[in-house]
């Protein structure tokens, strides 16, 4: 039982916070939190089941199709939903219109894929049982997005100058940084991180359209906790999460224990709103 | 010259929006109310079936629309309160766990709850970012669902209960109908009669200019409490009808897609409307009607609908129907302030008192943006605080107005101190202040604007707005015949009736000067006035500002147009890194070396 | 076959400039309009999908045959994608707009528990397959006929096979949160407790649930040897299936008459986990020791042969209950001379053994629930063949 409830939380929660981290890449290169970032997570799942399962791809092949997918979603999200109202910051507007583009993709999924859960492909031809890939898979997905992530901001050009844009907007653009470029490039890179996310946990939560709101709330939860921007806030808030429902769900059972996490969740947001290892909210005047 | 005799400035002469205008915007609500009174002379009994949901969704969508399209809060997951008027009124009426009461009853105590529920489910929007509460609002939705899921006891859990019956003459469909459009009738008038009072055009302030709405007085507590309790009770009220509609009510009734159609249909219809959300509505639940496919692909469209809306015509459909500001402004427009109608518009002079810095010092971080200042401002003086960027002087004047709190020192009037990081209350002692970008209401005409910054004085409660009682009617003759006044001592009275966010730049600085005389302020803070104003536009700033302190109000100008200081300022304090670098007289100032060698130049 | 929405405006719009919406006079070809509400699209819509099947069928061969007294049955059909609001909005639609004369369906418990209600105010002449005990009271509805089994007729032969047969007293009964389910978990847990079984977990879960595991392994520790799923969602049950498997917990599970259906099968990880599933099912649609369908299901299956209506991943009982609906109505009709409420009401009271692929039915003024106790079966579920099976082990005549 015990084993089961910390293989299994472990897990999801480290789908969580790679949703989380999606979230917070997208942030950083805008100002802007995204509803598409849960979407991109179910698609990264549909997708792997599409191409692997349906189409009979090989799955290295479907594994990098889907995380084109996914960047190319990110992309889109960029151009279509983000880069137009971030003239009017104030007026939230990017709210409204990642929203739209978000329903947009879950209900073409439900209508073109299927409204029920569909089951996803074995990806290693490795026999069932003990530590099994449907576990692995996510947390090794997370280790390599977060150090990967380290990476790129501490060593790359590239990766400096997304924290660039993302610390001093105006400041980076007066040094010529190609601001557009860039911030398309984040969100592509969050696409991926997001696909990847949905593939890698696929055999968990199943290719379903319904994962996309569930993974735009449960995967806002770290971000939320953790503090905008802050990844490793979001991994080990995403981490908690996952082995604090599993408990609820052992407990209580899975009605009371989306309650649970939902109570828990608003209620520490109200006594912290910046999230638990956030700072406070700037001037405004 | 554009200059109007004194007599066709009385209150409520032609310039204000007249009776004609009034007919003509009621005159949509008219049509509809006909249509809807004699649609079962021509819908048959399945279109009736459409008509009453139209009618039940529009009763929950006024109410939110006074969250969402006045006061700008993304609440996506209201369907939550709903679901809590649909299972309270029918576990009521079943008797399932109380002795079954009267359907009038029940609908009333699911008000009652739906009000405490609405301000438990909006409340956190005083502390979250907008995102953050748009998530927490769908979570409500969803812990509200699996509440009636899992309490089987009393909501019957998977089974679902069924919903109330009204007694005759509602219990037949075209009865039900007449019920439903008799409160969508009311909740119309009601939520208009909001958007035409203080608390609606607060409520626009509060969503669009936050800042200048807590200069003007405006508790954003307060206010988002009144409308979320409101918007709660109608909600559940419209539960209740729709668990009379349905017949019966089963947890998988209340879906994500119901909230994400109300909230559409506000953006839709557009913010600050009442029209718009309602035309928005029947569109939105006619539509899906029209061919079977459509059914299922309904949150598709909506979705899209939304984003064509967001991205092209934020607006939505109260834009498209807003025919009196596509007409042309006038061009080679000229401001031309009255500043002898001054004194009809303050009345009798007053002696507040002298507002006092004393030793004040603030840091943030390691920067010293005020460093222990001493400032006077007297009554009837025109006070002027210079210095180059970044010397304190915006810091100076929000430490005033209480959105900074100062480390050290105190801000006195009279020598009482005033209370710390309270920007509320400045405007109940008469301290007044125009912002350096001008913070106004775009989607608001001038007047309304204008009208935002009296918003202390109006004495009728919510409720009596709501019900459009005689206080209420009082209150808006009074502001908006004030706000007439002030509009002509700017020179904007011409412009009354003109969508803010269509003005020139100067005229909104203009616009932002008579919102703040609407206090008839005791002092009177300005940043930066005159920038971006044409040499002509200044001098006739220069000389309102000297007649408003001829009035006998305290004006402190922070101004970097060394003209217009020298010209009308009786005293001048110069800053420099945090620091008095010099005060005096204009005389004394303009010869002082440090201050020439640091700043004026030359 | 169904006319556009967009048709029915313009020409119910013409109709009402005419003057009223009278009631067109009976012609002589003027067709028999039937409306139905499958669930074809949501969380409950594989029985819709099987019983569409045998629906369409039936008619197209009435229509073949010359349709009754030349009169062609015209079925109008409305998918109310598993949702009680949409079948209410389907089920007035097709009353008042499209004027049908009979409604079939809806076909799931949770949309009837809406609908029938409504259609018992509009005077609806009404015939739905749902199971869920409420949905008939010959006072209340006395419109209202249901052709099939009821939660008391069914959980009465599932808690026997668990309590007699098998000889097993701990049971775990679980179910989806559909209304289905709520009200079937809510009536057999007793009837269990009153056959002296003890039950060690009951519990209702979301069927979109990927994960089912935490509820299995409830079960287990709470010492549970059997299972009882009730829920018609094949992927929902497909994961307990494998949940089972992959803990390797040997308990049978008896229930739902889905656990059989060609869209479970699909859905399960290794064709083995089938084994040790005995759902509900019912004798016409089972084979004998001889592997022999009863002779009006073989001739039937033939049909469908015919016909290229697939069974393999759907059950033959629902394709069969969804064929004996629209041929009800037809022989209503034909009996009663016309297509009035009241005739058609007044043959199905009296309605003896009415010779269905799905079962012998029979109605009375005071019971409109049709289905003989008789010829509910449980049955083998790896034995699946063309939809049918054959009995449980154990399971004596």
């Amino acid at each position: 039982m015990i084993e089961s409830i910390v293989s299994y939380g472990l897990a999801v929660g480290c789908i969580y916070a790679l949703i989380g981290i999606t979230y917070n890449v997208m942030f950083s290169a805008s100002r802007v939190f995204s509803f598409t970032s849960g979407t991109l997570g179910m698609l990264g799942g549909v997708l792997g089941s599409l191409f692997i399962a349906r189409m009979g791809m090989p799955v290295a092949a479907g594994f990098l199709l889907a995380l084109a997918a996914g960047a190319l979603f990110g992309i889109v999200t960029e151009i279509v939903a983000v880069r137009p109202v971030l003239k009017n910051l104030e007026q939230h507007l990017y709210v409204l219109s990642t929203l739209a583009l978000a329903l947009m993709i879950q209900q073409l999924t439900a209508i073109e894929w299927s409204t029920e859960p569909q089951p996803f492909p074995r990806l290693l031809n490795v026999a069932r049982g003990g530590f099994d890939q449907q576990f692995w898979l996510p947390m090794l997905a997370c280790i390599v997005v977060v150090v990967g992530l380290e990476l790129l901001y501490r060593h790359t050009l590239v990766g400096r100058a997304f924290l660039a844009i993302a610390e001093d907007n105006y400041a980076a653009r007066a040094l010529g940084l190609p601001e557009r470029r860039l911030r398309m490039a984040s969100y592509a890179l969050a696409g991926v991180i997001g696909a990847l996310a949905g593939f890698a946990g696929g055999e968990m939560l199943l290719a379903f359209f319904a994962n996309a709101p569930m993974l735009t709330f449960y995967g806002f939860v770290p971000v939320a906790l953790g503090g905008m921007g802050n990844n490793r806030g979001a991994v080990i808030a995403g981490l908690l999460l996952g082995l604090f429902e599993q408990v609820a769900n052992f407990l209580v059972g899975g009605i009371f224990a989306s309650v649970a996490v939902f109570t828990v969740f608003i209620i520490v947001l109200l006594a912290r709103p910046e999230g638990l290892a956030g700072a406070a909210v700037q001037r405004r005047v | 010259m554009m200059d109007k005799p004194a007599e066709q400035l009385r209150p409520g002469s032609a310039a204000a929006p007249g009776s004609a205008s009034a007919l003509g915007a009621a005159l949509p609500f008219l049509a509809l109310l006909l249509v809807g009174i004699s649609f079962p002379l021509f819908g048959g009994g399945y279109w009736g079936l459409i008509a009453t949901r139209a009618c039940v969704y529009w009763v929950l969508v006024s109410g939110l629309n006074l969250v969402v399209g006045f006061a700008g809060q993304i609440a996506i997951g209201w369907v939550a309160l709903l679901t809590l008027g649909a299972y309270t009124t029918s576990v009521l009426t079943a008797g399932t766990v109380t002795p079954p009461l009267p359907p009038y009853l029940a609908l009333l105590i699911a008000a009652v709850v739906g009000a405490i529920f609405g301000l438990i489910i909006g409340l956190p929007a005083l502390r979250l970012r907008t995102f953050y509460f748009a998530i927490t609002t769908l979570g409500f939705a969803t812990i509200v669902t699996q509440v009636a899921l899992a309490w089987q006891s009393v909501t019957g859990g998977g089974v679902g209960v069924p919903g109330p019956i009204l007694p005759e003459p509602f219990s037949s469909q075209w009865g039900f109908y007449y019920f439903c459009f008799g409160l969508a009738a009311i909740c119309t008038w009601m939520t208009a009669n909001v958007a035409a009072s203080r608390f609606g055009r607060a409520l626009t302030a509060i969503r669009d200019a936050e800042v200048a709405a807590e200069a003007s007085g405006i508790s954003k507590p307060a206010l988002l409490t009144a409308v979320f309790l409101f918007s709660g009770a109608v909600a559940a009220v419209a539960g209740g009808l729709f668990a009379a509609l349905q017949s019966y009510i089963t947890p998988d009734a209340f879906t994500l897609d119901l909230s994400i159609l109300f909230f559409i249909a506000i953006l839709i219809g557009g913010h600050g409307s009442i029209l718009g959300p309602l035309l928005g509505t029947i569109l939105l639940t006619v539509l899906p009607e029209f061919a079977a496919p459509l059914v299922a692909w309904s949150t598709f469209l909506y979705a899209v609908l939304l984003l064509v809306i967001v991205l092209v015509i934020p607006g939505g459909i109260a834009e498209i129907l807003d025919f009196r500001n596509r007409r042309p402004l006038e061009s080679g427009r000229a401001i031309v302030p009255r500043p002898d109608l001054l004194p009809r518009l303050f009345g009798a002079p007053s002696d507040p008192g002298v507002l006092r810095l004393e030793q004040v010092a603030l840091s943030f971080g390691g920067v010293h943006a005020i460093d222990g200042l001493d400032l006077e401002i007297h009554p009837a003086q025109v006070h002027g605080l210079i210095g180059p960027n970044g010397s304190g002087k915006t810091t100076t004047l929000n430490v005033i107005s209480g959105y900074y709190a100062q480390q050290s020192g105190a801000v006195r009037l009279n020598d009482i101190a005033l209370p710390v990081l309270a920007c509320q209350r400045r405007a109940h002692m008469r301290i007044a202040r125009t912002f350096q970008t001008p913070r106004l209401v775009g989607a608001a005409s001038v007047l309304e604007n204008v009208m935002i910054g009296g918003t202390v004085d109006g004495e009728g409660t919510f409720v009596e707005s709501l019900l459009s009682l005689p206080r209420h009617r009082r209150d808006e003759v009074m502001l908006r015949d004030t706000a007439m006044l002030a509009l002509a001592v700017v020179g904007l009275e011409r412009l009354a009736p003109v969508r803010a966010d269509r003005l020139q730049h100067s005229e909104l600085r203009f616009t932002e000067i008579a919102r703040a005389l609407m206090l008839r302020p005791a002092f009177l803070l300005l940043d930066e006035p005159a920038a971006g104003l044409s040499a002509e536009e200044i001098v006739r700033l220069g000389a309102l500002l000297k007649a408003i302190a001829r009035g006998g109000t305290g004006v402190l100008l922070v101004e970097h147009h060394a003209d217009l200081i020298f010209d009308i300022c009786h005293h001048i304090t110069v800053l420099n890194l945090g620091r008095m670098l010099a005060a005096g007289t204009p005389a004394e100032i303009r010869s002082h070396r440090e201050v020439v060698s640091a700043y004026l130049g030359g | 076959m169904s006319m556009t929405r967009r048709q029915t405006l313009a020409s119910a719009g013409a109709a009402v400039i005419a003057g009223g919406l009278a009631k067109p006079a009976i012609a002589a070809k003027e067709p028999i309009r039937i409306g139905y509400l499958p669930a074809l699209t949501g969380l409950s819509s594989s029985t819709g999908i099987g019983l569409n099947r045998g629906a369409q069928l039936a008619v197209q061969e009435i229509n073949e045959a010359g349709g009754i007294d030349g009169r062609q049955i015209e079925l109008i059909s409305r998918d109310t994608q598993s949702d009680p609001t949409k079948a209410v909005n389907a089920a007035v639609e097709l009353t008042r707009q499209q004027q049908v004369h009979v409604i079939i369906g809806p076909l799931n418990s949770g949309e009837s528990l809406a609908v029938v209600p409504q259609l018992a105010r509009l005077n609806m002449p009404e015939l739905h397959p749902c199971w869920v005990d409420s949905l008939t009271d010959p006072q209340k509805y006395p419109m209202c006929f249901r052709a099939a089994p009821t939660n008391r007729q069914i959980g009465g032969a599932a808690n026997r096979y668990v309590v007699d047969v098998l000889k097993l007293r701990k049971v775990a009964v679980i179910g989806d949160t559909t209304g289905y389910a709520t009200a079937s978990v809510n009536a057999y847990v007793p009837m269990l407790k009153a056959k002296g079984a003890e039950v060690v977990y009951q519990g209702n879960v979301d069927a979109a649930n990927p994960d089912v595991k935490p509820e299995m392994l409830r079960m287990r520790s709470a010492g549970a040897e059997a299972i009882m799923p009730w829920s018609v969602n094949a992927g929902f049950l497909s994961r307990l299936i494998n949940a089972r498997g992959e803990m390797e917990w040997d308990v049978p599970i008896v229930g739902q008459t889905t656990l059989g259906s060609g869209q479970t099968k699909a859905l399960l990880e290794k064709p083995e986990y089938w084994a040790k599933v005995y759902p509900n099912n019912f004798r016409s649609c089972c084979f004998d020791a001889q592997g022999r369908l009863p002779e009006r299901t073989a001739a039937f299956v033939e049909r469908l042969h015919k016909a290229k209506v697939d069974t393999s991943d759907t059950l033959l009982w629902w394709v069969a209950a969804g064929y004996d609906a629209p041929m009800m109505v037809a022989e209503a009709v034909k009996h009663a001379g016309g297509t009035k409420a009241e005739d058609i009401v007044g043959y199905w009271n009296q309605l003896k053994n009415y010779p269905g692929i799905y079962g012998d039915i029979s109605f009375t003024p005071e019971q409109h629930d049709g289905y003989p106790d008789d010829e509910i079966v449980m049955c083998e579920a790896n034995s699946l063949k063309d939809g049918a099976f054959r009995l449980a082990p154990g399971y004596a005549a």
